[in-house]
């Protein structure tokens, strides 16, 4: 009998640690993160979710536009995105998710990157150079608009962090960013082809571009100067200034020669407000269009980031491109046959009368639903004016004021103004107005204004030492273990 | 076997009897007049002696002024004095209090005396009279620390249940066993109620014998079975009933509203939209939106036993349309059932329960912004319902559509075919130890079909699919190719399998009479596995629902088309054991260890030991208890960890099954990304739980229990935000799932039972529960203030959060404090608070810094909390000379809900709480002006917060049951028939529709967007058996 129970234990004991193999099981057809890029075909999925991570560009779109003197928040009331119109104000603090989701989505975009760079070495393929070029791109793009956005952040490079190591992650001098951010660069150039086999890859002339850009921001005007006059000098990627102004910005005039670096989107993929990372559209578009709008040419939207007063005025009669910027909504209404059939709401958030005619909702341009989120117009995130006006900025700065002179005027021509002679000061003034009369509703104006000292003088609100840049969300200093300060005045 | 045996003896008996001269003969029924086989009936004082037969029939030699005692196990014995009468009609009266009752417990069972645990039973009987289309509805105040919380009304709408409150942010649904059988919470559609012969619910620490899965407490539901040795008794029973809305809102009419509107729009410096206000009632959507519509039941069961074998089959037809919608939001229900135990051989006997279910359903857009109640609710009141042939716009508002067009362009409709089962054998290998086998599973085979025609609601409408009045396909340009893209179906097709594998060895034996002993060992394995294919086809002709099927589809190339796949599977292995002793089943003791490995868990932290103790003392068995008024009294403690696993699949593993999407060539092309974040060390949340309780009898009809309970819950499972440094918020990313945060529920359970002696002639009980309980949250994550939870309006604030020190998703905003009502109050008030107006409300400084801030937390408080201060149920029966009477009364009292189902929008319709708006300085100091213009009136605050405490009528009967010669005449053995209303009355002061407002997400708990109230339904039926 007590030999029974003894093996009726041993029994017993066998099967419930032998069960336990049953527990090993793995998830099926999928993989796993720690066994990926053993193909070049796995490298050539990781580098789209990279390339995926530059599409929430409305957050760049809205607040570089909407914390300067161009445009107010609006939409639906002021309790609608909130930390649009706080930023409006300048009132903005630690609590902002706008503020919060530039973090989050760049640091993805750099995490996303680094899991490339984590696992280089894996396996060697022809094009794997090209692949790793376009990644130390996007890994520059990401942090550049971070130092924009907040300074000094932790400078996270070529690995994964694992969720322990957060709180000892310091905040790292803006500075060294940059050498980072520069280094990435000048690497990806050396790689990067001219034209690209894809439209919408990107090219030796966008790093180029944005390596200008990145060096400009710095007031590295010498440099600045000799990379983007080599871009126009050599100009392999066939660059030019589209003829005309005012369809610029139609979704039929996309991927042309005065695209640089161009974000890319399509209205073929539906989408919904739950998920606004996830859009393969221009969400920015969307929001920017009219409420309620039933008219004709455009179709209707959320009456965000509105153009003020400031920016109509600033353009001369006959300049083309106020007409291409902003849209006078009843002068376009009372223009029309049929002007009574016509009608719009005001939303409770702001109104100005004026729209972003450039990124707005055009009857024909809309996506799949819901088509306030799906917009398939590209963001161009540089497009060739902004080069020839950074170079006719750096080469004025670095005082070659023909050149400057020479670059300003290809800009100017182009919408058939008239020529800019001056020099010196007044000539670099006529750089920084011309960059705002070319440039406006595309997201660069606070950050131009801030770079260039005038942010005090034409953002009320703005108090000089605080506002160059944004307060870090307070939740992600939290999260980060307090460690980080809270950027000063805030 | 033994009755059987008597049962055989009793018609020998009988035989004899015949013979005799002072021969008494008669019948015993229980009270429904159903007869009663193996009655043992003893003449008081000798050995003398008979049982029924199968038909309840006796006799036996017997004189006047002698006695019979009658005695059945489950009824109260009777003693009966021979009079004149030779012909006896015995009616048995069921034993509500017995404590020898047998209670299911884990992988055994027990008399109710000898629990040492905290539980709660309810009968079939009294979940049946509810006339509910689920059992989890019919449940719902009936039991004390049993709380059910409605999500929606809708035909086969689901419910929570939450034993002893919310212990986590994630899966509080208890473990549910049918006949050993796991049931997910919403696979409780399947179960036909009528079905169920008893509930038990396990609520404190003993629930441990279950482990990793029974943190949130086990419910084991079991089904009628037969008995051993009865005739094959046929129950037939059906309800027919009509609902309606049990309320509708109060809303602006277009007169109303115009007067409101221009009023708004004056104060915000717009134009007035009315030039005329005189616009009569104009358009009630609501009344356009409800219905009356039907609920019918048809039940059919057979229940039987020969010698060796008892049976129960039967069969059921369910059928359930909703107030809004009609057959658009429509659940069926066909079961069939065999539940049959038999011997195949001596000592070893099988079981087997077998269950089909098809259930089929239709919804409607429900619940949320866009739902069509929100929709109704906001529809405005000078826009008819049709403007010639077509559906009118509402266009002055661009996110609300038209109700009716919604509701007429929804086709929403899915399909659940359901084989649940379970084999078991049983051999009893020695007096003293049974072993058991059983093999359990639910499979389910679900079909899902969406049809999306092309619809126009107006313009600038976001559902619109079609890009013009004309319904005119959109074009989408692929690769260069214009296509048009047309009405599209999208068809599901998944399969869902739960298995359950257990193998236990049950040990009893009582030594010198006085020492018993209970052991159980035991080995199981859980798993489940599912799979899914899905696919949509475009360009459905016609846009016709007739052609709504993927093989019709007509998209050019097939390009919009779409396909989709999922698959599943987990397991958990687990051995436990169970020791129990008891003295004079006076002194009783049991220990439980559960060791459980769940495939949930990374390899660091896979399995986990799960031990309970349990004591009881029955102090009214003590020789020094004497209370005549006590009959019996009880202690009981326990002391138990469970824990919980149900946080999804391989959450400790970083997988790519985040989203890639980018544009190439000006198609999308896809790539791969990490999905959620791992974190290998994860593990099981744990539940301590403590129980001290009492259970007493007086008088022997009344009985007491009271329950206090400590739930501690720690180590909870969620995934917090994390640091945006770690890149987990890129599409298709999550943070990793971590182990933190402590939650602690608190609470007192009291039921009082008391049933009325039948000597009275009438029959009356009635019971009565209630629960108080008082939840908060101890710990969040470190680095963590708390976790955001619903959002409060259109792109509003948070508005509720799991926060230290608060319960789970109480509601913070602003408090107010009345209304601004002149310049002069703003301009000399101690506290700045921006943008104010006069007729503004009025916000507290809270942390009295003399500014009301609107960018942060600072000024933001608790206003409210979802979770009731009490629950109780309240159920009253009571017969006399054939009628009877029943009622079932809920109530929850002391939580709070929030008003979101107003659109803010300038145009939207209102209740009619605004006609009391402010006006000018004295006219009121609650409701703030209306204005178009900028104000922060909107923002939340304690004024979007009501008192959602209410008492329910949920059931109230009238019934009448045949005499039992009558009932006989049509050829019945009992019949019934019955009135019933179901959600008669309900007393609250929420203006909602509803203020039983749930939801499976303890966050969005108490936040109603327009909830699908539930119906008030007037029912007919009968109830009878052959």
């Amino acid at each position: 009998m007590k030999k029974i129970y003894q093996g009726l234990l041993i029994l017993t004991l066998g099967m419930v640690t032998g069960c336990d193999s049953l527990l090993d099981i793995d998830p099926e057809f999928t993989q796993d993160a720690e066994n990926f890029f053993n193909t070049e075909e796995d490298f050539d999925r990781a580098i789209i979710g990279v390339y995926d991570m530059m599409q929430p560009a409305y957050l760049n779109m809205w607040i570089g536009e909407i914390a300067s003197d161009n445009a107010i928040a609006g939409g639906e009331s002021v309790n609608d995105s909130r930390g649009l119109h706080e930023i409006e104000n300048m009132t903005h603090g630690g609590v902002n998710e706008e503020l919060r989701a530039v973090m989050r989505v760049n640091y993805t975009g750099i995490a996303r990157a680094n899991y490339i760079f984590e696992n280089q070495e894996n396996v060697d393929f022809e094009g794997k150079e090209v692949i790793l070029a376009e990644a130390k791109f996007m890994r520059a793009y990401f942090y550049f608009n971070l130092v924009n956005y907040f300074g000094d952040m932790p400078l996270i490079v070529d690995r994964r962090i694992s969720i322990n190591e957060i709180t000892n992650a310091a905040r790292t001098p803006k500075a060294t960013i940059y050498e980072q951010i520069e280094t990435d660069l000048e690497e990806a150039m050396e790689v990067l082809p001219w034209t690209a086999n894809e439209t919408g890859r990107l090219t030796k002339g966008a790093a180029m571009a944005m390596l200008g850009k990145v060096l400009l921001y710095q007031s590295k005007h010498t440099e600045a100067a000799a990379i983007l006059g080599e871009l126009i000098d050599t100009n392999q990627g066939g660059y030019a200034l589209f003829s005309d102004y005012s369809t610029l910005f139609y979704n039929e005039n996309r991927n042309v020669s005065e695209d640089v670096f161009t974000i890319q989107f399509s209205g073929l993929q539906g989408g919904d407000y739950g998920c606004l990372v996830c859009l393969n559209g221009n969400a920015a578009v969307g929001f920017q269009s009219i409420r309620q709008y039933d008219g004709p040419l455009y179709a209707d939207g959320n009456s965000y980031n509105l153009p003020t007063q400031d920016l109509y005025d600033a353009f001369e009669e006959g300049d083309i491109r106020r007409e291409a910027t902003i849209l006078d909504l009843e002068a376009f209404i009372a223009a029309q046959p049929n002007p009574d059939e016509i009608t719009y709401a005001i939303g409770g958030g702001g109104h100005t009368g004026y729209y972003n005619n450039k990124y707005i909702k055009r009857l024909n341009e809309r996506g799949l639903p819901d088509d306030d989120l799906t917009s398939p117009l590209n963001y161009r995130a540089i497009r060739w004016a902004d080069v020839l006006l950074m170079a006719a900025e750096a080469f004025q700065r670095s005082g070659n004021d023909d050149r400057a002179r020479t670059e300003l005027n290809k800009v100017r021509d182009r919408v058939d103004m008239p020529e800019v002679n001056s020099s010196d000061e007044a000539l670099y003034q006529a750089i920084l107005e011309e960059r705002r009369l070319e440039l406006s509703g595309e997201g660069f104006r606070f950050f131009d204004l801030v770079r260039t000292g005038q942010a005090a003088d034409r953002i009320s609100g703005f108090i000089s030492g605080q506002h160059e840049v944004f307060p870090i969300p307070q939740v992600e200093i939290d999260l980060a273990g307090g460690i980080w300060e809270q950027n000063s005045g805030y | 076997m033994k009755k059987v045996l008597l049962l055989y003896f009793a018609m020998c008996l009988s035989l004899i009897g015949m013979a005799q001269s002072n021969e008494i003969v008669g019948k015993v029924t229980d009270e429904s007049g159903f007869p009663l086989p193996g009655v043992s009936i003893l003449k008081v004082g000798s050995t003398v002696g008979t049982v029924t037969d199968i038909d309840g029939n006796f006799s036996i030699n017997a004189s006047s002024g002698e006695e019979l005692q009658f005695s059945y196990l489950g009824f109260k014995s009777q003693v009966i004095t021979i009079g004149s009468n030779r012909e006896l009609e015995v009616v048995l009266e069921e034993d509500v209090s017995n404590l020898d009752e047998v209670v299911v417990i884990g992988y055994g069972s027990a008399t109710k005396r000898e629990l040492t645990g905290a539980t709660a039973q309810v009968k079939g009987e009294a979940i049946e009279k509810m006339n509910m289309p689920r059992v989890d509805q019919a449940l719902q105040g009936k039991m004390a620390g049993v709380n059910i919380s409605t999500n929606s009304g809708a035909p086969g709408g689901t419910s929570n249940i939450r034993i002893r409150g919310i212990g986590t942010f994630g899966d509080n649904d208890p473990l549910i066993l049918v006949d050993g059988v796991i049931y997910d919470a919403a696979g409780l559609n399947a179960l036909n109620p009528n079905d169920i012969e008893s509930v038990n619910v396990l609520k404190d620490g003993t629930a441990g014998i279950y482990g990793v899965r029974a943190a949130n407490g086990v419910i084991l539901i079991e089904t009628k079975k037969g008995n051993l040795g009865t005739k094959p008794r046929l129950d037939f029973n059906a309800y027919y009933g009509v609902q309606q809305t049990a309320r509708r809102l109060d809303l602006l009419n277009a007169r109303e509203f115009a007067i409101l509107k221009n009023e708004a729009f004056a104060a915000g410096g717009q134009a007035l939209p009315f030039n005329n206000v005189e616009l009569g009632e104009g358009t009630d959507w609501q009344d356009a939106v409800f219905q009356e519509s039907p609920i019918q039941e048809y039940n059919l069961t057979v229940t039987g036993g020969s010698e060796k074998t008892s049976y129960s089959i039967g069969g059921s037809y369910f059928a359930q349309e909703g107030i809004v919608g009609g057959p658009k939001a429509n659940f069926e229900r066909y079961n069939a059932r065999i539940n049959f135990t038999t011997e195949i051989a001596p000592k070893l006997k099988f079981t087997n329960v077998l269950l089909f279910t098809r259930e089929q359903s239709s919804t409607l857009p429900q619940g949320g912004i866009g739902s069509v109640l929100y929709n109704t609710i906001n529809a405005y009141p000078t826009e008819p319902i049709r403007v010639g042939d077509r559906y009118s716009y509402l266009e002055n508002v661009n996110d609300i559509i038209n109700p009716l067009a919604q509701m007429e362009n929804a086709y929403n409709d899915s399909y659940v075919n359901k084989l649940v089962g379970k084999e078991e054998l049983e051999y009893a290998i020695s007096d003293h130890f049974t072993w058991t086998g059983r093999a359990g599973y639910n499979y389910a085979l679900v079909d899902a079909k969406t049809f999306n025609p092309l619809v126009w609601y107006g313009p600038g409408k976001f559902a619109n699919s079609a890009r013009n009045a004309d319904l005119d396909p959109v074009l989408v340009d692929v690769g260069g190719l214009e296509i048009e893209r047309g009405a599209n179906v999208f068809e599901s097709r998944n399969t869902f399998l739960d298995y359950n594998l257990e193998t236990f060895l049950n040990y009893n034996r009582t030594f010198a009479d006085l020492h018993r002993v209970k052991g159980m060992v035991g080995l199981s394995l859980v798993g489940n596995r599912s799979e899914g294919l899905n696919g949509t086809g475009f360009n459905i002709p016609n846009n016709d629902l007739a052609f709504a099927d993927i093989s019709a589809n007509q998209a050019p190339g097939g390009f919009l088309n779409g396909v989709g796949s999922f698959q599943s599977r987990q397991r958990l292995t687990s051995a436990f054991v169970r020791g129990e002793y008891d003295y004079k089943q006076r002194y009783l003791f049991s220990a439980i260890l559960r060791r459980d490995g769940s495939t949930n868990f990374g390899p660091n932290n896979r399995i986990g030991y799960f031990p309970a103790i349990s004591g009881a003392w029955v102090i009214s068995d003590e020789p020094f208890f004497n209370s005549g008024a006590i009959d019996f009294m009880k202690l009981r403690t326990s002391f138990g960890v469970s824990g919980n696993d149900q946080i999804g699949l391989f959450r400790y593993r970083g997988l790519l099954n985040g989203s890639a999407t980018y544009v190439f060539n000006d198609l999308i092309v896809n790539g791969a990304a990490i999905g959620n974040t791992s974190n290998p060390d994860l593990k099981w949340e744990t539940t301590y739980q403590t129980n001290i309780g009492l259970d007493f009898s007086l008088f022997s009809n009344l009985d007491f229990t009271a329950n206090y309970f400590i739930k501690n819950t720690k180590d909870l499972l969620f995934q917090p935000d994390v640091s945006a440094l770690l890149g987990a918020y890129g599409p298709g990313g999550a943070p990793p799932v971590i182990n933190a945060g402590d939650v602690l529920n608190r609470g007192v359970e009291l039921e009082l039972g008391y049933a009325s002696n039948r000597e009275t002639g009438v029959n009356f009980s009635a019971d009565y529960n209630m629960t108080f309980l008082k939840n908060e949250v101890t710990a969040v994550p470190q680095g963590f203030e708390f976790i955001p939870g619903a959002g409060f309006s259109v792109g509003g604030n948070v508005a509720s959060r799991f926060q230290e020190g608060f319960p789970i998703g109480y509601f913070i905003g602003y408090q107010t404090d009345g209304i601004y009502q002149s310049q002069e109050e703003i301009a000399s008030s101690s506290v700045v608070q921006a943008g104010a107006q006069p007729g503004d409300l009025r916000f507290v400084d809270h942390n009295g810094d003399g500014v009301i801030s609107f960018g942060d937390d600072a000024d933001r408080t608790q206003i409210g909390s979802p979770i009731p201060d009490m629950v109780m149920g309240f159920n009253l029966t009571a017969d006399f000379k054939g009628f009877d009477i029943g009622a079932n009364v809920y109530a929850a009292l002391g939580q709070e809900i929030i008003r979101n189902y107003e659109r803010q929008q300038p145009f939207a319709n209102q209740l009619a709480y605004n006609l009391n708006r402010w006006t000018g300085a004295g006219t009121t100091d609650t409701h703030p002006r209306l204005t178009t213009g900028a104000t922060r009136n909107n923002v939340f605050s304690d004024f979007f917060v009501e008192d959602g405490s209410f008492m329910r009528l949920r059931n109230v009967q009238l019934g009448y049951t045949l005499p039992l010669p009558v009932s006989q005449k049509l050829g019945t053995q009992y019949f019934r028939f019955y009135l019933a209303a179901n959600n008669l009355l309900t007393l609250t002061k929420y203006q909602g529709f509803d203020p039983d407002v749930g939801s499976g997400n303890p966050l969005f708990a108490g936040v109603d967007n327009g909830i699908y109230p539930q119906a008030r339904t007037f029912m007919a039926g009968l109830n009878i058996k052959f």
